[in-house]
Parts: structure tokens; sequence; C-alpha cells
């Protein structure tokens, strides 16, 4: 946290290094927080510039005293996440049932690829379809709890709404999530 | 405790958030309650496989276009703007080429007598240029002339000359054949150019190769073969 605050004072002084430290340090976290909201690799590799360009903007709106660099950048993620889900929203209707090209192309076939690492990918994929079919509401909350380890305070903050709110809707989620989970591979094990 | 407890629960008690007394509650309906035991147990296999989730990594070009994007470009410094600007006249080929352009330039202007020591400011006029070539044009072209009628005056000379030798020889025996026999056998020919010889004819040839070394001698080094002719 001390260190990402260095990074922002400098990047605040006009260093460029300073941000592609920051830029580094935090894009594997933006990029799968995008690829859990959207389930597709390309859309995540550009709501993450997006993400990114929108910090790079607002950088001098951040207040230390709020809170962590950590917390605010996912704020700023979230929000962003949250609009385009909006303007989205009727395009993903229609291709909801559509695969990533992305994932498909740079996925190799089975055969070539080790069991463990088809199975990681299998895993991977039935919990990218079980959250897709959640709720945004759920869907956030969900990722920002079990896929980036917020706690429940911080994913308050990040939501803008009381940490009762985000408790239930975790909760709910979770069963939700679990029922899904349950189903596909029901039908999967026949 | 109802079912439906237990699934708002189901969270808090997975993660350890309840006190005893509650949590034993809980406990205590899913030892008699299969439909929540397999609602926890869901709860549970989705807690592992999120744990398994492996993040994905972002592609490797995401954050260079992500700084392309914010702050652009990387400005190169002096060093390497410097480097950048002589890489192309670096090149083996380049040099070779300006080193064979200076050397033609330099056998050029030795040819024409161009010395670079005494270049001005004014030889560097293009119209000068252009008055030096046509003014040397013009002499070279007088030259030639001039080269062309002094060979025609040597060649006649020297035909003059060689005329006046060759003739006491031929008119000898002509002249001692009457005092001693018959002049009949003798070839009868026509005028000859011996008997055309007169002392104003001498005179004549004497004058052209006297015209001839003065204007020689007045040309200077340039019609040393005119000279070397004269006899």
């Amino acid at each position: 946290m001390e260190q990402d605050l260095q990074l922002v004072k400098r990047c605040l002084a006009g260093e460029d290094s300073a941000w592609g430290d920051l830029l580094r340090t935090h894009n594997r976290k933006v990029y799968n927080l995008c690829y859990r909201f959207t389930g597709r690799t390309g859309e995540a590799e550009d709501l993450t510039q997006e993400v990114f360009i929108k910090i790079f903007q607002t950088l001098r709106t951040y207040d230390a005293d709020q809170g962590a660099f950590g917390t605010w950048m996912s704020r700023v993620a979230r929000n962003h996440l949250v609009d385009h889900y909006r303007r989205t929203r009727k395009e993903r209707l229609t291709s909801s049932l559509e695969e990533d090209p992305a994932v498909l192309e740079e996925t190799p076939s089975s055969e070539e690829q080790p069991l463990a690492q088809v199975e990681s990918r299998e895993r991977r994929e039935m919990l990218q379809a079980a959250l897709d079919r959640l709720s945004p509401d759920m869907r956030e909350a969900v990722i920002l709890r079990d896929f980036q380890d917020l706690d429940y305070d911080e994913i308050a903050e990040v939501l803008g709404v009381p940490q009762g709110t985000v408790k239930s809707r975790i909760n709910r989620g979770r069963l939700e999530l679990a029922k899904v989970i349950k189903r596909m591979e029901g039908v999967k094990g026949g | 405790m109802t079912h439906l407890e237990i699934e708002n629960l189901a969270s808090d008690y997975l993660e350890g958030q309840l006190n005893v007394l509650r949590q034993a509650e809980v406990e205590r309906h899913l030892a008699a309650c299969p439909d929540c035991r397999d609602l926890m147990a869901g709860v549970r296999r989705l807690f592992e496989l999120c744990q398994a989730a492996e993040p994905l990594e972002p592609p490797p070009w995401l954050v260079p276009k992500i700084l392309r994007a914010t702050v652009g470009e990387r400005k190169p410094g002096l060093g390497e703007r410097l480097i950048a600007w002589f890489r192309p006249v670096l090149q083996i080929r380049v040099v070779y080429g300006v080193a064979m352009a200076v050397f033609s330039l330099s056998m050029i202007a030795n040819v024409a007598g161009i010395n670079l020591r005494h270049v001005k400011a004014e030889d560097l006029n293009p119209k000068n240029w252009i008055y030096q070539a046509n003014r040397n044009g013009h002499l070279m072209l007088g030259r030639a002339e001039k080269y062309y009628y002094d060979l025609k005056v040597v060649y006649e000379i020297e035909s003059r000359l060689r005329q006046l030798r060759a003739q006491p020889t031929d008119e000898a025996p002509r002249r001692q054949a009457p005092a001693g026999g018959s002049t009949e056998g003798a070839p009868v020919s026509g005028p000859s150019l011996a008997s055309n010889w007169t002392p104003g004819n001498a005179f004549q040839v004497n004058e052209a190769a006297w015209n001839l070394r003065a204007f020689s001698a007045r040309d200077g080094g340039g019609h040393r073969s005119v000279r070397s002719t004269i006899p």
C-alpha cells in the first residue's frame, strides 16, 4: 500500500516510469476483474485499457486518506464495468450463448494439453459460465469477494452500499452459483 | 432453525463468522436436513472451484498498449536521436559511395587544372562556371583549327623542300648528256618540277618556312610538333 502511494506521488510529479510500474503491478488484477465480469478475453483487454486510461486521467482525485489505492482502483474499475454492462446489455442478450472467439483461438486442442491443464480450463469455463448467469449486482459482489479477495468493508466501499447489503448479495450469489454449478456438473457427469 | 435461515447463514457459517451458539444451531439443522446439507456442500464446492481457479495472465502487449494510450511513446534521448540520425549515413555502402564521389571529383578537378587551394568564392558561382566552360571550349576549338592549318602548311613546305632536294640529282645526267653523246633516247617528259624551280620559288619557300618558325616561336610549346618538322 505504501509502495502504491509512493508510485502515485511519483506519477503525479510527472514520472512516466512510475506510471509504468503502477500499471505493471495492477494490470493483472484489473484484467481478471474485467474478464470475470465479461467472460471474454477480447472484451476484458479493451476494458482493462479503458479502466487504466480512466485511472490515469483521474489519478489526481485519489485521496490516500480515503483508503488504499487498490480499493480506489477497484471502485473506478467497477464503475466502468457497470457502465459498460448497461451500455451493452441488449447486445449481450443476443450474443450470450456465443463463445469467445479469442479463447477458442488461444486454446489448443485437448490432445495437445496435459490433463491438469484441460481440467483447469474446464473448471474456469464452467465457473465463468455460471457467473454469467448471475445478476450484475450479485456477480460483482461475488467476484470482488471470491476472486479479488477483498474484505467486506472494501467491497462495501467499492460498491457504495452498506456492508449488510454486500453480505446479502454475496450469500445469495454464492447459493445461486452453487446451484448452477451443481446442475452443470450433473449434466456433464451424465 | 428454518431452511431459509440456513440459506441466509451459509456464507457466514462456511467463513467461520458465526458465534459458537449460532454455529451449533446450524450444525444441528444440517445433521437433520439432507437438502440443506446438499446446499452447503454445493457452496463448499464453489469455494474450492474459486480457490482452484488460476487468475488469467493478461497478454504481454497489453501494458505497452496502455502505456502508449496514456503517456504516449517514450521520447528518445539526445544520444539515441543522434545515433538514429547518423545510422543511415554510417552504412558501408554509403561510406564507399561518398569516398568514390570525392575521389572522382578530385580526379576531375586535377584534370581540369583546378587547384582547390586557390578556389575563391566567385569560383563557386555557376555563372562563372558557364563563362569558363564557354571560354575553354572556344580556346580548344581555336587551337584545333590552328593545328589543322599548321599541319597543312608544314606538309606543303615539306613537299616543296622534297622537290627542291630531288631536283639537282635529276638534272645532273641530263646536263652532262649533250657533251658526249646524243640526246636521242633520253626520256622526253613534260615540264618537270625541277624545271619550274626559280629563284623566286625558293624565296617563297624560305619565306613560308620563316613564317612558320616565327609562328611556332610565338605560340609557345603548343606547336612543338610543327617546329620539329621544320628543317
